[in-house]
């Protein structure tokens, strides 16, 4: 289908002629595929989703705002995006334009003293970060790196990261906000409706953070977010990351306040009394399980590798060899990383005091090897600035994550082995990458300890090798239905976008998703947000990812 | 290789958009975050690495066809190579370049041409340039020179090329006669080409015209062959990458120096060096061709193949090329070793410094998006506190003297040998 004439020319009216574009490459520039990275659905081999009418750049909020009022009066759908990382950022119906969001990429104002940011969509993580640490502050960076656009974590998806411990998930540290409505309304919600700045999120003025994105976000589905405030967080390191290493093993010697480490333990419960004990001191600025992600039995050798410039993945197999590797790959096996920030160096000593004391209770211990220095400042980089993240497609360009044990420390260490004995059943197949099973990451714990860790299990394979695809496919199947259901567990994250896309590339069937809603355990939370929606977005301009229950 | 080689490349692309920037890592503010010249002036994903491939597959799959856009986001790129790093920051088994690269040449295979690219062309074929010069004056630049000439038969330990730009762009033929006058006062017994000098062919090569750059790489190993010259110098970023990195492909076995290098090892043995002091603070921007993908050819022939499964990897190992060995330290010792000279960096450099907008035939075809990308070097050289922008490459010097002088900038543009004869 393509838009009317006389559509694409109000549209063209709007960005003018050089910001707008139909021509059909340009617009399978902005297709995705169903077996890219993090789609939690599939995968599907050779599925993209739908091709969009048009794409168009809008470069201010009120360019933004003419636009929803046109899509309103004709009838055209709407999917705004700005890093364009996963499936949840593309249409996922036919007679939907695309809003690249990326000429809106200002930093408007950081206010040191309220320590708070006020961007637009295009502004990343790392830009963000870069800015901060100039003014003694720093911002939290969602795991999936920091290449992509904080504001749109922040307003639209889940948001979580390594440095959740210390500076809350990105949802948390939404303030003020500037909305594009879908009927074409502006809100600017929180103290900024009031007119006394961006400092909340919630008031004095309109609250509605829970109702533009609850705990999970609205994924691009209800209007168009333009602006926003983000809580930034104090920094006690340089007002630059010292950068010094050859390309790509770059690395960072921080002040001697700075303490990284990787950690280890002797089994999973202690492993999980460290995160208690660690939120019970108050310690750390950023834990993470992050290295896990290249699987148990790889990571070792990986991490020898990307410290090394003159390493390839070809020296792989011959490291898995090496006495050495082998022996810190069985030392890391139940590890997570660590980064400390001290305030002052009193308490960066306190800090690692308190480690130490709770690492003699646990029985667990540092690991050398990792904290070598040139090692240990690659690590301190990369947790910090979340610049490698693409590393989750090292292998062959595929990943996506599954089961997603979210909850105390308990819950993941509870699972972890059975799951990494049932990932590397399927693993031996062939279809996905042999990592060892259990390639579990994920955060420790959210803002001042407590709370969540997350535990996705990394699946390696190769999207343009159909039979890797599809073993894939098949092995989240079994994750779902099998793993899961002998354990009394609903679908985990391999599924989680599955309710709202289907294997076409295109919106689940209104049937199915309002199968799957029922039979979830509050369905009265999508019947109430269909009615939100019925009023928020009154010529349903939005696709399934805003999740709806009809009445009946 | 064909385009749809390519294609498993295009399939395994992460879509993490890391092409649109610097590597991450060495984000510095948000003025100068971005790598990528082209899709930062056009701004459609489509123009991005990232966005290359996925227009590509769909030309492949035939699910679009070509359009004056389709040529523009192909062509209005100055295949940098900023992608490229960015890209290999993290990924092993992808080759953006050569995948644009490629995507050019099936562009020009199938007449897919740009107007303003042809006039270019012919002057190739007629008049063995890529400027539009008369081939009859090309070796006009080193009159007065007492050097050889190697095309007539007379033998020298080192032949200096003075490519296309230096050929006729006479403001800055200065440079190459100084960098001539410098080799023979160390005692270096240098030859030229003088008129039988013809273009090296990478800059077409870059625009996607490999027939044409195979014929001038022909006629020049051919000449290169008869001198018996064991060693090649060049003052061209460009020329230096053709004989580095493309030459070696068909056939060219000699050394190849950029003349920093060249100049260099000659004063770390002590036939040059550094007396008269320059006060001045500069920065030096690293030309593309010199930096990122001036980095050692290393033969490789062989497969990809899977280990644990599903890791791609090849067989034998395979070079990286991923800007971490480009030419970087001796234009900076160099400078360095100046007295009273304060060299400071922008912040971009090295490996991921920002393209100075005149390669892959954009200068020519698009000058608005060339001159912009040059200003932006120019804003960043500024951003610094420097009197002068140093660099190394006639295309960046003529791009950046242009772009002061639109901007109405007092920025001083200087090629380094201009630098060292001074201190010399």
């Amino acid at each position: 289908m393509t838009l009317k004439r006389e559509v694409y020319r109000a549209f063209e009216d709007i960005v003018g002629p050089e910001y707008i574009s139909e021509d059909p490459a340009v617009l399978d520039s902005y297709i995705y595929p169903l077996n890219g990275p993090a789609i939690h659905l599939g995968p599907y081999y050779n599925v993209y989703t739908p091709r969009g009418e048009a794409v168009l750049l809008p470069g201010t909020t009120e360019e933004v705002q003419k636009i929803v009022l046109i899509c309103n009066k004709y009838r055209v759908k709407l999917k705004a995006s700005s890093t364009f990382w996963s499936v949840q950022g593309f249409p996922s119906n036919d007679n939907t334009i695309q809003l690249d969001m990326r000429r809106m990429n200002r930093i408007l104002e950081i206010d040191d003293k309220n320590q708070f940011a006020i961007i637009e969509p295009g502004v990343i993580g790392a830009v963000l970060q870069a800015e901060a640490m100039k003014k003694g502050l720093n911002t939290h960076i969602i795991g999936a790196g920091s290449s992509c656009s904080s504001l749109a974590g922040a307003t639209s998806y889940s948001g979580v990261g390594p440095d959740c411990l210390f500076m809350g998930s990105s949802n948390e540290n939404l303030l003020g906000l500037e909305w594009v409505m879908p009927t074409g309304d502006i809100v600017r919600a929180g103290s900024l409706g009031s007119g006394i700045g961006w400092f909340c999120g919630e008031g004095p003025g309109p609250g509605i953070r829970g109702i533009i994105r609850g705990a999970y976000g609205a994924r691009g589905a209800m209007g168009v977010f333009t602006k926003c405030a983000l809580k930034l967080y104090p920094w006690p390191g340089p007002s630059a990351l010292p950068i010094e290493g050859t390309i790509p093993a770059y690395r960072a010697a921080l002040p001697r306040n700075f303490k990284g480490y990787t950690l280890a333990f002797p089994d999973w419960k202690a492993w999980a009394d460290a995160c208690y004990g660690i939120w019970d001191a108050e310690i750390g600025y950023i834990a993470h399980r992050q290295f896990n992600f290249l699987g148990r039995d790889l990571k070792a050798a990986m991490v020898r590798i990307l410290t090394d410039p003159t390493k390839t993945l070809y020296d792989l197999e011959t490291l898995l060899k090496d006495p050495e590797v082998q022996a810190l790959t069985e030392e890391m096996k139940r590890d997570f990383q660590i980064v400390m920030a001290g305030m002052t160096m009193r308490d960066i000593e306190w800090q690692d005091k308190a480690l130490d004391e709770i690492l003699a209770k646990t029985g667990g211990w540092k690991v050398e090897a990792m904290n070598e220095p040139q090692i240990s400042n690659w690590s301190l980089l990369y947790l910090i600035r979340l610049g490698h993240k693409n590393l989750n497609l090292v292998y062959s360009g595929g990943y996506d994550g599954c089961f997603g044990f979210l909850g105390p420390p308990d819950v993941g260490t509870t699972y972890v082995e059975d799951g990494a004995e049932f990932t590397k059943s399927w693993e031996s197949k062939g279809a996905m990458v042999d990592a060892g099973g259990d390639n579990m990451m994920g955060g420790i714990g959210g803002i001042g300890g407590g709370g969540n860790c997350m535990w996705e299990n990394f699946t390696h394979f190769d999207p343009h090798d159909q039979q890797s695809t599809e073993g894939t496919y098949d092995y989240f199947e079994a994750c779902s239905y099998q793993f899961a259901a002998e354990r009394g567990l609903p679908p985990g994250m391999e599924r989680k976008q599955a309710v709202s896309t289907g294997a076409d590339g295109k919106q689940t069937p209104k049937e199915e998703r309002q199968r799957a809603l029922l039979a979830s355990p509050q369905p009265e939370v999508y019947r109430y947000q269909n009615k939100i929606k019925e009023i928020l977005d009154p010529n349903n301009l939005g696709d399934g990812y805003y999740l709806t229950l009809d009445e009946n | 290789m064909s385009l749809q080689d390519y294609q498993v490349e295009m399939e395994r692309c992460s879509q993490c958009s890391y092409c649109w920037w610097i590597p991450l890592d060495q984000i510095k503010s948000l003025r100068f975050a971005r790598g990528c010249p082209s899709v930062t002036f056009n701004h459609f994903n489509s123009y991005s690495a990232r966005g290359k491939y996925a227009v590509a597959l769909s030309l492949l799959k035939g699910k679009s066809q070509y359009t004056p856009q389709v040529l523009d986001i192909v062509y209005k790129c100055q295949t940098c190579g900023s992608c490229d790093i960015a890209c290999k920051v993290c990924r092993y088994n992808l080759e953006p370049l050569e995948t644009i690269l490629e995507l050019r040449a099936k562009l020009v295979e199938d007449g897919q041409l740009l107007p303003a690219h042809l006039p270019i062309i012919e002057s190739l074929s007629q008049e063995y340039n890529m400027v539009q010069g008369p081939h009859a004056e090309r070796g006009k630049w080193a009159e007065g020179l007492s050097v050889k000439n190697i095309s007539e038969g007379q033998e020298a330990e080192v032949v200096f090329f003075a490519g296309c730009k230096y050929s006729y762009d006479e403001s800055l033929q200065k440079n190459i006669r100084s960098a001539i006058t410098l080799i023979q006062k160390a005692g270096v017994d240098i030859g030229v080409m003088a008129q039988n000098e013809t273009c090296c062919g990478g800059r077409a090569y870059q625009m996607g015209y490999r027939k044409e750059f195979k014929s001038c790489a022909d006629k020049i190993i051919k000449t290169l062959e008869k001198s018996k010259t064991k060693k090649i110098v060049t003052s061209c970023a460009d020329c230096y990458h053709s004989f580095k990195r493309l030459y070696p492909k068909i056939g060219l076995d000699i050394e190849v120096l950029h003349t920093v290098e060249y100049i260099e090892s000659l004063s770390m043995e002590g036939k040059i060096s550094y007396k008269n002091p320059i006060d001045m603070t500069v920065t030096y921007h690293d030309p593309c061709h010199l930096g990122r993908l001036g980095e050692p050819y290393i033969p490789w022939s062989g497969a990809e193949k899977k280990v644990r499964n599903q890791i791609v990897v090849y067989e034998p190992k395979k070079p990286r090329n991923n800007g971490a060995l480009g030419i970087y330290d001796p234009p900076r010792r160099m400078l360095q070793s100046i007295p009273g000279l304060n060299l400071v960096e922008m912040e971009r450099n090295r490996e991921y410094a920002w393209c100075c907008g005149a390669g892959g035939g954009v200068r020519e075809a698009y000058p608005e998006f060339s001159q912009w990308t040059a200003s932006e070097r120019v804003e960043e050289a500024k951003s610094t506190g420097a009197e002068a922008i140093v660099s190394a490459c006639p295309w960046c010097e003529r791009n950046l003297i242009d772009a002061v002088s639109g901007m109405g900038e007092k920025l001083k543009v200087y090629d380094i040998i201009e630098l060292i004869s001074l201190a010399t």
